[in-house]
């Protein structure tokens, strides 16, 4: 199938009233959850996997789909009225839009994030659209050396853009590959880890640990202060930019689009960092870089291309290779898995339905939140006045309830409040959670990978150094592994924090 | 950062161990045909040296005179040590009691004992939020949740 032929077909499948309905649903608590400070797209997507498992893949998927950039657009609401980011995407966007808040221009600052993710957005599911079927083909080629070094360079480059110390998110990579191999190894039958807990036969899950690191430890840090609902006060009004704001933006969307689905494709990059390198490209070059941080509409303008650029771009490492590139499209996987698909080059081949009906349900997507995001904005800032107090516990029901359901086992419910507490504690100790859940769904792939090679080249570790692809990923991440300890050597503590 | 990265060195150096030792009994295999314990082997020696080099950095730190910032700070950990209770308690009575009482009991201790709310807000929301969580999850998206004691009502 072409992919003209792949794009009719996919409107064909989106376009049946029930995936409609569904993509509905999932912008809808998209742009939910991205209004609402407290939990993110990793935990609602875990949070409603659950939900999808009575609905075709095709529409689960795209629901899925949906809540994800659905946050991405979303986010940026609180951040330009009362200065909360919704979501870590929209941090760099309080940083303008909040300032244009306070001078009155609340409205096209609302205005030119919504314009600006549905240009990035549709452009990201383009780009995705035609480079998808392309790398499909070329990863088709791929052996299990070529898989190994990808997944390799993907949790090293994760880990080197990191927020904190790159040892610690490392650290968390190998506990995260630890964790991925807890219960039966499928090669040998032996229980690995286990230490006779009968709970931990099955392995580990990925949604009680992404419940308990996402959900329950955001909630336990929540409660060390009183969140108080939010009034907001700003006056909304001249939403739609004017030909001003146009010329001011037109070269930060498009930027900000390239970057953002650049770093989205990339294993390890992704929104967040597209979102301060815009940022930080807009002051660069703009001819006032002083406006900046005073209510520049090009500060708001740039990041929120690049983030919703980036959730398109994210998914085509997912769909083409079967490599997440970030903790929520590790979830895609799982999700994917659990609906019996098989993530990666062949995906197109044995699942068009879902490769394709999820790539134009984006682009139905990305309209439905242009509607719902402009003109009901009204509606989405009265959401913030729920009062903390009752939203916690209900995070916790919905958090309960969607790792009991998908084992009907009360044994995860007691992993998700280990990892709760682990996750509490990393937090205060500063370590991230990103480089553990990829490294947990990576790691049993990786080590299939690794073994697979061994086998075929009889033992010899030349086989991952001989072969170009290879080679060249396992270079990326020995760069990316010696230039923090070039800078350390020079300046820097192990901690990187400074 | 330094004591607390002192303590989470220590934590993680230990936890490395044991996965070594662990791994090591599991058999590393040949390099033919590594076995069940070859890859985590070698992620546990990872760990631990990371853990080291942590470990390290924070004597660096203390000799330069950079002071011990205190881990927790100044929180109050009673609500949090109350509700993390609340999960595990629903945990380990979800499938005696099932899912209606055990929810419903969460809800009025979240609400009434940790928030410390008025009786009737508490009681009236817990029992909305129950049904409406049962309508939606049970009735509407057939998510399989215990019944328990309660078994016997058929809803």
């Amino acid at each position: 199938m072409d992919t003209l032929s792949g794009v009719i077909y996919g409107f064909q499948v989106a376009l049946e009233p029930m995936n409609l309905t569904y993509c509905f649903i999932g912008v809808f608590i998209g742009t939910l959850v991205g209004v609402l400070p407290g939990i993110g797209p990793a935990g609602s997507i875990a949070l409603l996997l659950p939900t999808t498992f009575r609905l075709s893949p095709v529409s689960g998927i795209i629901m899925l789909a949906g809540i994800w950039y659905g946050v991405m657009f979303g986010g940026s609401r609180t951040s330009i009225l009362v200065n909360i980011p919704g979501e870590p995407t929209s941090v760099v966007t309080c940083m303008d839009g909040y300032p244009m808040t306070l001078k009155g221009r609340a409205g096209p600052a609302l205005g030119i994030a919504a314009f600006a993710s549905f240009i990035a957005g549709t452009f990201s599911i383009i780009g995705l659209t035609l480079m998808g079927p392309l790398l499909a083909g070329m990863a088709l080629k791929f052996g299990p050396p070529e898989f190994f070094s990808l997944m390799v360079v993907g949790i090293t480059i994760l880990s080197y853009l990191s927020s904190g110390s790159m040892v610690k998110a490392l650290m968390m990579a190998a506990v995260g590959m630890i964790l991925g191999g807890v219960g039966m190894d499928s090669i040998s039958g032996d229980y690995r880890f286990t230490f006779k807990i009968h709970a931990l036969f099955d392995g580990i899950g990925l949604i009680p640990v992404v419940m308990g690191l996402f959900g329950i430890s955001e909630v336990l840090v929540n409660l060390e202060t009183e969140i108080e609902g939010t009034i907001v006060t700003a006056k909304i009004k001249n939403i739609l930019p004017t030909l001003k704001d146009w010329a001011d933006t037109k070269w930060s969307i498009v930027r900000g689009t390239v970057l953002g689905f650049f770093l989205g494709i990339i294993p390890g990059g992704g929104a967040i960092v597209a979102t301060f390198a815009s940022y930080a490209i807009e002051k660069r070059v703009s001819k006032h870089p002083e406006e900046f941080g005073k209510g520049a509409i090009q500060g708001v303008a740039g990041p929120e291309a690049a983030n919703n650029a980036a959730a398109g771009g994210a998914f085509i490492p997912l769909l083409t290779l079967g490599i997440p590139p970030n903790p929520v499209m590790a979830i895609f996987l799982g999700a994917l898995m659990i609906h019996g698909l098989e993530p990666g080059p062949l995906l197109i081949l044995e699942a068009p339905e879902v490769f394709w009906g999820t790539i134009v349900s984006m682009y139905i997507g990305n309209v439905m939140l242009l509607v719902l995001n402009l003109p009901l904005i009204g509606l989405w800032v009265k959401i913030l006045r729920i009062p903390y107090f009752f939203l916690f516990p209900l995070i916790i029901l919905f958090c309960l309830i969607g790792v009991y359901s998908v084992r009907n086992n009360a044994a995860d419910i007691v992993i998700m409040f280990v990892f709760g507490v682990v996750g509490y504690l990393m937090r205060k100790f500063r370590y991230q959670a990103a480089p553990l859940i990829l490294a947990l769904v990576l790691g049993p792939m990786l080590e299939e990978a690794f073994r697979q090679s061994l086998i075929t080249s009889r033992g010899s570790f030349a086989i991952f150094f001989t072969r170009p692809i290879s080679v060249g990923f396992l270079f990326v991440a020995f760069i990316l592994l010696i230039i923090p300890i070039i800078t350390m050597r020079k300046k820097a503590p192990v901690d990187g924090e400074s | 950062m330094g004591k607390a990265d002192r303590i989470s060195g220590f934590f993680w150096l230990i936890f490395a161990l044991i996965i070594i030792i662990k791994s090591y009994r599991l058999g590393l295999g040949k390099v033919v045909e590594p076995g069940s314990g070859f890859l985590f082997f070698w992620a546990g020696i990872v760990l631990g040296i990371m853990s080291l080099v942590i470990i390290i950095s924070t004597f660096d730190r203390k000799k330069a005179g950079e002071p011990d910032k205190p881990i927790l700070g100044e929180i109050s950990l009673g609500k949090i040590i109350l509700v993390l209770a609340a999960v595990f308690l629903y945990a380990l009575l979800i499938e005696t009691l099932g899912f209606i009482l055990v929810t419903v009991m969460l809800f009025v201790f979240i609400l009434g004992v940790v928030e410390k709310k008025g009786w009737l807000f508490t009681v009236l929301s817990s029992f909305i939020v129950t049904s409406a969580a049962y309508l939606v999850f049970k009735t509407w998206l057939q998510t399989q949740l215990p019944a328990g004691i309660l078994g016997f009502l058929k809803f």
